[in-house]
């Protein structure tokens, strides 16, 4: 588990909230116990990370950029923009600067692909083409490439881009030209319009983070915590200020056994199946590259993400640029389904029975995780009055919590090895898989049986059913989770 | 902002007035409302294309900020080709989206345009239908897009095959732009095209 939760000494149930939550100090407990282990090698799921807030992500960035730009002896806002294009790896930039600076720049987009012309005449006015006014030469201004425009239409433009959310890949007005607009470009273009200026910064922070390999925002809700970590891996995530538990690597809810492109696609084919979802499927997708949601409002089919940039197509979320030859696929499928010969029809038939016996099974352990969440919460009344009414402290119904706590985390784990077995190829490592899922199937239910009838059963019994359960989640996990 | 976008139409309307495209009647605006917010392009099929001696209108909508964002573009005339909607004339053209750039003007969109019905990209393709035809059978594509634009947009060539099938759909009370739609989609295959419409 997390290196850097170090809340243990919170941990005090007279203040009940905080030991619902933490699934984790059932295992620190355990390890304190036995010998010293490496937790790098017992547990499947340890992940070294940090819970950033925004002002610690934004100085770790300006670091690099810093660095960076001592480095090379570039300036900051060029620095930014390399590291920006470079997936914040400043070994990279470094290297490829150091090889060629030139290409680098134009790779980037700080400067054009080709060396502008030189303006030999000097005239005092100017008409700008945006907003075609003749003004003083003083009032233009321009990008490396040298097209020039005026004051007034480089503000406009800024606010019209970053009004649509667009930040970092804000380039020049002139047509076909590739250079994009500098930070500190558009701020000071933007001098005196503080919420537009506030809204750009805003934008820009998310673009920086979201390049960032080892950044991930927390997916809470309202949460403003960004996880940092080195371990780029689908690894098991733990927010400390709105506990969130998720995928480092895709930011969705967790889902070890299952991996990132795996759970995806199953989500996505459960949405599609279900009438609820009609409303996502018909009007918003994710981006196949980035995963922001999109929402189509034209009748082209071919779509660009507005944050990434990233090309696809609309019916099959493929690339654009390979989907030349595959269209007839594309289209083909999604508009003309009824073009099956009887035995693809028995076959559809076959694969929707496959489906819906997983799907049941992976819904079914969704509900129950929230059942167990409401006995959770009578338990919890009835402790309380037995405390209220001088049966022991809260000190001595903890381990309650924590067998609830843990039973939640491997009923987790199991709801999502129905996707997992689902997406498997049969064969022995499936037969294999299938039975260790049985086995944490059978220990789970043994487990949520003895919590339901918590107060009856011995203390000793349930902690050991508690051991079982969780090693047999580990096991599963030690052999099949692939990060 | 919208004070910009006036100014500019404006002047890109006597732009494209005095241009020598005009003067060749290759492309043409008129103003549909006084406040510059909306007008109508024409532009003219170009020669040695299935288009060639059509006349293609286009509605023209001028967004608020523009120029800082581009028009809304599409056509009214019904027209058969990979990169504009057989449905709705909705277009699928770079520079109408991410690629478009202040500094570029109406006149860059209609000859862009006019570019486009002279070299489609099927490979990016609006409609799926009229792409997969363009790919499959080039011949059959040039021949529906004549056909329609004879049809639609006042072209010399009279397909007196096609119009026969249609007349055929039209007997057995199908509209006639259907009928002209389920043809086009099934290479004027009037057994699949009447399937199609019956089912
Ligand atoms: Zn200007
Ligand atoms: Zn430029
Ligand atoms: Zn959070
Ligand atoms: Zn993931
Ligand atoms: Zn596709
Ligand atoms: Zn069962």
């Amino acid at each position: 588990m997390a290196a850097s939760h170090e809340n243990d000494s919170e941990m005090d149930c007279s203040d009940n909230e905080d030991c619902y939550e933490d699934y984790n100090d059932y295992y620190k407990d355990e390890d304190s116990d036995v010998e010293h282990v490496d937790p790098k090698k017992t547990d499947p799921e340890y992940f070294e990370y940090k819970c950033l807030s925004e002002e610690e992500v934004e100085r770790l960035l300006n670091e690099t950029v810093e660095n960076l730009s001592n480095h090379l002896r570039i300036s900051l806002p060029l620095a930014k923009v390399l590291l920006h294009s470079h997936s914040w790896n400043s070994i990279e930039v470094i290297r490829k600067y150091e090889e060629n600076p030139q290409q680098t720049l134009i790779s980037a987009r700080i400067d054009p692909p080709c060396p502008p012309k030189n303006v030999i005449f000097s005239p005092t006015h100017l008409t700008c083409s945006v907003c075609v006014t003749l003004h003083h030469v003083d009032r233009f201004f321009h990008l490396s490439c040298s097209h020039m425009f005026c004051k007034d239409c480089w503000t406009m433009h800024f606010e019209v881009q970053i009004n649509q959310g667009i930040s970092t890949a804000i380039s020049c007005m002139a047509r076909d030209c590739v250079v994009l607009a500098p930070e500190d470009f558009v701020l000071k273009h933007l001098q005196h319009k503080t919420i537009i200026r506030e809204k750009y910064q805003h934008f820009t922070f998310q673009d920086y983070v979201k390049s960032h390999p080892e950044l991930r925002f927390c997916p809470g809700p309202n949460c403003s915590i960004i996880i940092y970590s080195k371990d780029i891996k689908a690894k098991r995530a733990f927010c400390d200020q709105c506990k969130t538990i998720f995928c480092f690597r895709c930011g969705c809810d967790y889902h070890a056994p299952t991996d990132c492109q795996v759970i995806k696609k199953w989500l996505t084919k459960c949405a599609d199946d279900s009438e609820t979802a009609n409303y996502i499927s018909a009007h918003t997708k994710d981006c196949p590259k980035c995963h922001i949601c999109i929402e189509k409002n034209g009748g082209c089919n071919h779509m660009q993400c507005y944050k990434c940039k990233h090309d696809f197509c609309w019916m099959c979320l493929g690339d654009w640029k390979s989907h030349g030859s595959e269209y007839y696929e594309c289209s083909r499928y999604r508009e003309n389904p009824n073009i099956a010969h009887e035995s693809v029809h028995a076959q559809a038939r076959e694969a929707l029975k496959k489906y819906l016996h997983y799907y049941e099974r992976w819904e079914n352990h969704s509900k129950s995780l929230k059942l167990e969440e409401q006995t959770l919460e009578k338990l919890r009344a009835r402790i309380n009055q037995k405390v209220m009414s001088g049966l022991g402290t809260w000190i001595d119904w903890q381990y309650l919590f924590t067998a609830a706590n843990l039973l939640a985390k491997c009923r987790y784990t199991l709801q999502y090895t129905y996707p997992f077995a689902y997406y498997m190829d049969a064969g022995p490592r499936k037969e294999l898989f299938e039975y260790q899922q049985a086995q944490l199937e059978a220990e789970i239910e043994n487990l949520s049986w003895k919590i339901e009838r918590a107060e009856t059963t011995d203390r000793g019994d349930l902690e050991n059913q508690m051991d079982i359960a969780e090693k047999r989640r580990t096991t599963l996990l030690k052999d099949f989770l692939d990060v | 902002m919208a004070n910009i976008a006036a100014q500019r139409i404006k002047r890109e309307f006597k732009e494209v007035i005095r241009s020598e495209e005009v003067a060749k009647c290759a492309i043409k605006v008129e103003l549909v409302d006084n406040n510059y917010t909306e007008l109508k392009g024409e532009i003219a099929g170009p020669p040695d294309t299935p288009y060639e001696g059509g006349n293609f209108v286009l509605e023209i909508k001028v967004p608020e900020t523009y120029p800082f964002n581009p028009p809304k573009v599409r056509f009214i005339t019904k027209i058969w080709h990979p990169n504009i909607s057989s449905v709705t004339g909705a277009i699928c053209l770079d520079i109408l989206k991410d690629q478009w750039a202040a500094a570029m003007t109406l006149r860059t969109v209609l000859l862009s345009l006019q570019a486009l019905l002279a070299a489609a990209e099927p490979d990016d393709p609006q409609d799926a239908v009229v792409a997969r035809q363009y790919k499959e059978n080039l011949e059959m594509f040039k021949l529906t897009a004549r056909h329609w634009t004879n049809a639609y947009a006042g072209g010399p060539s009279v397909n007196p095959e096609c119009d026969d099938k249609i007349k055929r759909l039209v007997d057995m009370g199908i509209e006639e732009h259907q009928a002209r739609v389920a043809l086009s989609s099934y290479n004027w295959d009037l057994e699949r095209a009447t399937e199609q419409l019956f089912s």
